[in-house]
């Protein structure tokens, strides 16, 4: 712990509440907007059902399809501002109500689609995906607050950053040994009954670190260089945990075949560095890199090619590789510009729906369908706010580590959103990954969760001030591998 | 802790980043030109940001707005599937008002689809629950079921609903009592007919034998059996041989060499080859590969003309013919007849080639051997009936190629519902040169030597113009029999071609079923 942490222990630890009237008044209109929706999705379900049977309805019922769900998913956002009020801290008051705009309309999704697409069981209950959905978004909001009320300090982030960076690596191998392989890509980790992915988890430790790191070392990366003959380059050994980065990405690419955590880590990689050293060169650099190692995957791996074949003719096998690309670029057409409404779309393909994995990698093509191009472009909105927010709190940053580590945080959201949806949308090839707090499944809600809480921590005005920067003339002695002294 | 040589401003507890700035603290400057850049950085890096999700709502604006209309009427979109099984198609008619196929209830309430016989199937196709559609029913799907005209921005209470009123129903331009006479004329015998008018483009027969029943595939009780059983038929009859079918042309092709010598002046309807008439007895030498022609017991030591040549069905006066206008010039003159590429039209069409294209020589022939042999239609050329009608009709339509259409109408009171004009695809060559070919062909079906190759072509009282082909598939079996023609010469009704599958010598299989084809056309529309 630093000495000025130390000074101060229980600085947080007063209850004087703070009201938050803006927090307030965005969760008020999540509410009514996920109550609305709801309701129409609920009549629109049993009047889809009732066409189909051939019966006539008397009046339209609006009962939602899971009232419980969503009244217990609205109390838990409730109770959640109620815990940040009562905590006083001055946090960003934008971030929750739009988290949980994106988690209720997720919700909303998994209630809507058939509940056995995921089941599992606990104790003889058995939950379909709707409640799971509900059970994850709450531990995710338990994980929000808990962040957002109890994390006081960076320390623990910014001095063990080597530490961090080992156990994700580590985490990385366990995947690598352990890890089991679904639709071709090796991605999950089981412990027991419960599976998660890693590299969702990974995404936060790869900010952390790379916060750390460039915190430490950016003023010598933007500053210095070395000249080989007429060409200028950064000052290389400062770049080769860079280039160590670039090597993993491909790694993942290469064993865990995991093509879309591959581009958020880089992307994201890329990002923080021009944020820290202001150098384009470097960006430029990058997508060198980025080019040239995506030319080698095509040409050497089979999966690869594979993906950017089918992305760029889904349509020369229509019924086997391309189906799901296809189906879902019908999904976009069928939506329109405003829909065919919450609940009517998705038509079923001799029982089974278009889009396989509209709960996990394709939510976008049924938020397209069915809200049409106005709700696509909203939800993207919701998107851009976050990143925003994030921005905004790493402008206003106390020091380089907060303003690196919320800038991180931020983008991580938004290039994974972007990835996501460009590949749904045929921009670029698809890579399966989730679509924040849309997206069916555990680890990436955690992960999710890990980050708007983090945020919220980072964006505490009245927070303590960093610890005191480390000697900055240590940083010509090489590169230090163990713990550093206070 | 160690002094810092620069204080940090950072370091001091500031709540507000203004305060920050406002600082008195000396030396500050070059610490806060970095603590604003990154300021500066974070704000690019989001600009970059909003900048990748304009993209995403370009992309999205693409798909939801722009292709909107063709992905939701897409044939296989599970949305339009859906609705074709509730929604009654729109009626298809022949030419003369004939149902060909309508749709109508069952007990059920689903729609069913009637057809009114088999000899139609290759051209309406079919539509089934199972197995989708074809033919007419897959290209005009949208507009039968009612699907074409919704726009993107509204149809929030009927987007995919059945809509009666927008439903559409097609007028073709088929005979349908031609095409039973065209599937009965090829009878047993796998092949194809297309007839065409050829200053229209209007498709008025397009047979395909064998046949298959399109009702059996639509009704649900008996399409996987008969679909089945149909796939696993090796006489293909799922294949539309007058538009997909590509076959060796043999002599019918010299009509193209013909028309590309001409019209690039590499020929002259009265040019002659020296080398033609003593080369007759052994065979035109071309690269170590020999030549031979058949009629040098008729034809002696003349030297042959155009007319001449195409009387006798001369392969070395081709053959000459095509190596003078060289391979570039016959594979450019073969795409403006519609070579190369597929051609537009209602159908699916296979694409015609003059030469596999990957070899060294000019136009993409392997060598001059390859091309001579192009040239009389015996080398690495495959062509569709339908392209070679449309040589035909190019021909008697003065050298000008129209596009070829069997839908004549979108009839009903939807939107999109229109008549569907004549269209000039393009003038292949000069009406001179046209003429030229014309008289040719006659002298191929009613001169003193040509009938003895194309007999049965003539139509009685009617001036015929035609080419008879023998596409030799070496090894053994019969070749396939080829005719292409047209009637009357003069301001010609119709043009055709016939294929018959390993039928034997042109003259003797395919040239009298074009000339009894052509007689009831006239049977039917009046002598001129």
């Amino acid at each position: 712990m630093s000495a000025v942490a130390q000074a101060r222990p229980l600085a947080g630890f007063r209850i004087r509440p703070r009201p938050r009237t803006t927090e307030l008044g965005l969760l008020a209109i999540v509410a009514v907007t996920l109550v609305v929706g709801a309701a129409s999705l609920g009549a629109t379900q049993q009047l889809r059902e009732a066409t189909e049977a051939g019966v006539t309805l008397k009046a339209l019922d609006f009962t939602p399809p899971d009232p419980q769900g969503l009244l217990v998913y609205l109390g838990a956002l409730l109770a959640v501002h109620v815990a940040f009020v009562l905590a006083g801290r001055r946090t960003d008051q934008v971030l929750l109500p739009t988290a949980a705009m994106l988690g209720g309309i997720g919700l909303l999704l998994m209630q809507r689609l058939p509940q056995d697409l995921v089941t599992q069981s606990f104790g003889g209950t058995q939950l379909g995906l709707g409640q799971l959905q509900l059970a994850w978004l709450l531990v995710a909001l338990t994980v929000v607050a808990t962040l957002a009320i109890a994390v006081r300090s960076d320390a623990w982030l910014r001095t063990y950053k080597y530490t961090w960076a080992a156990a994700g690596i580590g985490l990385l191998l366990l995947v690598f040994v352990f890890g089991s392989e679904s639709n071709g890509a090796r991605l999950s980790l089981s412990i027991g009954p419960v599976s998660g992915q890693p590299s969702e988890l990974l995404k936060v430790i790869l900010v952390v670190f790379l916060a750390g790191y460039l915190s430490e070392n950016r003023a010598l990366l933007a500053e210095e260089s070395t000249r080989i003959g007429p060409i200028t380059l950064p000052p290389l050994p400062y770049l080769a945990p860079m280039v160590a980065m670039w090597a993993i990405a491909l790694g993942i690419v290469v064993v865990q075949k995991d093509l879309g955590a591959a581009l958020l880590f880089f992307a994201v990689f890329l990002g923080l560095l021009y944020i820290a050293t202001g150098r384009p060169s470097y960006v430029v650099g990058g997508l060198i890199l980025f080019v040239a190692g995506a030319f080698v995957l095509y040409n050497l791996f089979g999966h690869v090619h594979a993906r950017v074949d089918n992305w760029l003719n889904p349509w020369a096998d229509p019924q086997g590789a391309g189906f799901q690309v296809v189906q879902a670029l019908y999904a976009f057409g069928r939506g329109g510009v405003l829909g065919v409404g919450l609940g009517a779309g998705l038509p079923l393909i001799g029982g089974h729906l278009p889009v396989p994995a509209v709960h996990t990698d394709y939510p976008l093509a049924a938020i397209g369908e069915e809200l049409g191009l106005i709700g696509l472009l909203a939800v993207l909105g919701l998107y851009l706010v976050l990143v925003s927010r994030g921005l905004r709190i790493a402008s206003a940053g106390h020091d380089e580590f907060r303003s690196l580590l919320a800038a991180g945080l931020a983008l991580v959201i938004g290039v994974q959103a972007f990835i996501i949806a460009a590949g749904n949308l045929k921009l670029i090839p698809l890579t399966g990954i989730t679509l924040p707090f849309i997206s069916y499944g555990g680890s990436s809600l955690l992960a999710n969760a890990l980050v708007v809480g983090l945020l919220l921590a980072l964006s505490d005005r009245g927070a303590e001030p960093p610890p005191a920067p480390r000697d900055r003339r240590r940083r010509f002695r090489g590169f230090r591998l163990g713990k550093v002294r206070a | 802790m160690t002094p810092e040589p620069t204080p940090e401003p950072t370091l001091q507890p500031t709540p507000e980043p203004a305060a920050e700035r406002s600082a008195p603290i000396r030396d500050v400057k070059v610490r806060k030109r970095r603590s604003r850049a990154i300021g500066a950085n974070v704000f690019r890096t989001g600009i970059a940001v909003a900048c990748a999700f304009s993209i995403l709502a370009v992309g999205a604006g693409w798909w939801q707005v722009l292709e909107a209309q063709n992905l939701s009427t897409a044939p296989d979109n599970p949305a339009v599937v859906a609705l074709a099984r509730r929604a009654l198609r729109g009626p298809i008619e022949d030419r003369n008002g004939q149902w060909l196929a309508r749709s109508a209830r069952d007990k059920n309430g689903e729609a069913t689809r009637e057809y009114r016989d088999d000899t139609i199937s290759h051209v309406v196709g079919y539509s089934s629950r199972k197995y989708g559609t074809s033919g007419l029913e897959r290209t005009y799907n949208a507009q039968l079921l009612g699907l074409a005209g919704a726009d993107p921005l509204g149809d929030l209470t009927a987007k995919f609903r059945d809509r009666p009123d927008r439903r559409l129903g097609l007028h073709l331009s088929l005979d349908l009592r031609l095409q039973r006479a065209a599937v009965r004329g090829l009878g047993s015998d796998k092949g194809a007919v297309v007839m065409l008018d050829p200053a229209t483009g209007e498709i008025l027969a397009l047979a395909s034998t064998p046949v298959y029943d399109a009702a059996a595939i639509a009704d649900p009780a008996t399409a996987t059996a008969t679909f089945e059983r149909l796939q696993a038929d090796g006489g293909r009859p799922l294949l539309p041989r007058a538009t997909l079918g590509r076959y060796v042309p043999g002599s019918v092709f010299k009509i193209v060499t013909g028309i590309a010598g001409l019209d690039t002046g590499a020929i002259l309807p009265s040019t002659t080859f020296p080398e033609q008439p003593p080369a007759e007895a052994k065979g035109l030498l071309v690269n170590g590969f020999r030549i031979k022609d058949g009629h040098h017991p008729q034809t002696g030591a003349t030297a042959l003309d155009m007319t001449g040549a195409t009387e006798v069905s001369c392969n070395i006066w081709y053959a000459l013919a095509g190596l003078q206008t060289g391979g570039t010039r016959l594979v450019s003159e073969a795409a403006k007849l519609g070579f190369g590429d597929a051609i537009p039209f209602d159908l699916p069409t296979a694409i015609s080639r003059v030469t596999s294209g990957d070899g060294p020589a000019p136009g993409g022939f392997t060598d001059d051997a390859e091309l001579a042999s192009a040239s009389f239609g015996q080398g690495e050329t495959f062509v569709t009936p339908l392209q070679m009608a449309l040589v035909a009709s190019t021909v008697a339509n003065d050298g000008v190629l129209m596009k070829p259409h069997v839908v004549t109408a979108l009839t009903g009171d939807g939107p999109g519902a229109r008549t569907i004009a004549p269209e000039t695809w393009r003038r292949v060559m000069s009406e001179d040169d046209a003429r030229a070919l014309q008289a040719a062909m006659q002298r191929a079906v009613e001169g003193r030597l040509g009938r003895q190759f194309t007999a049965g072509a003539k139509v009685p009282g009617v001036p015929t113009a035609g080419k008879s082909g023998t596409a030799e598939l070496g090894g053994k079996g019969e070749p396939h029999s080829w005719f292409i023609g047209f009637a009357p010469v003069e301001n010609p009704k119709v043009a055709i071609a016939v294929l018959v599958e390993r039928g034997g010598r042109g003259g003797e299989r395919a040239a009298p079923l074009a000339g009894s084809l052509m007689a009831r056309y006239f049977d039917l529309y009046g002598k001129p």
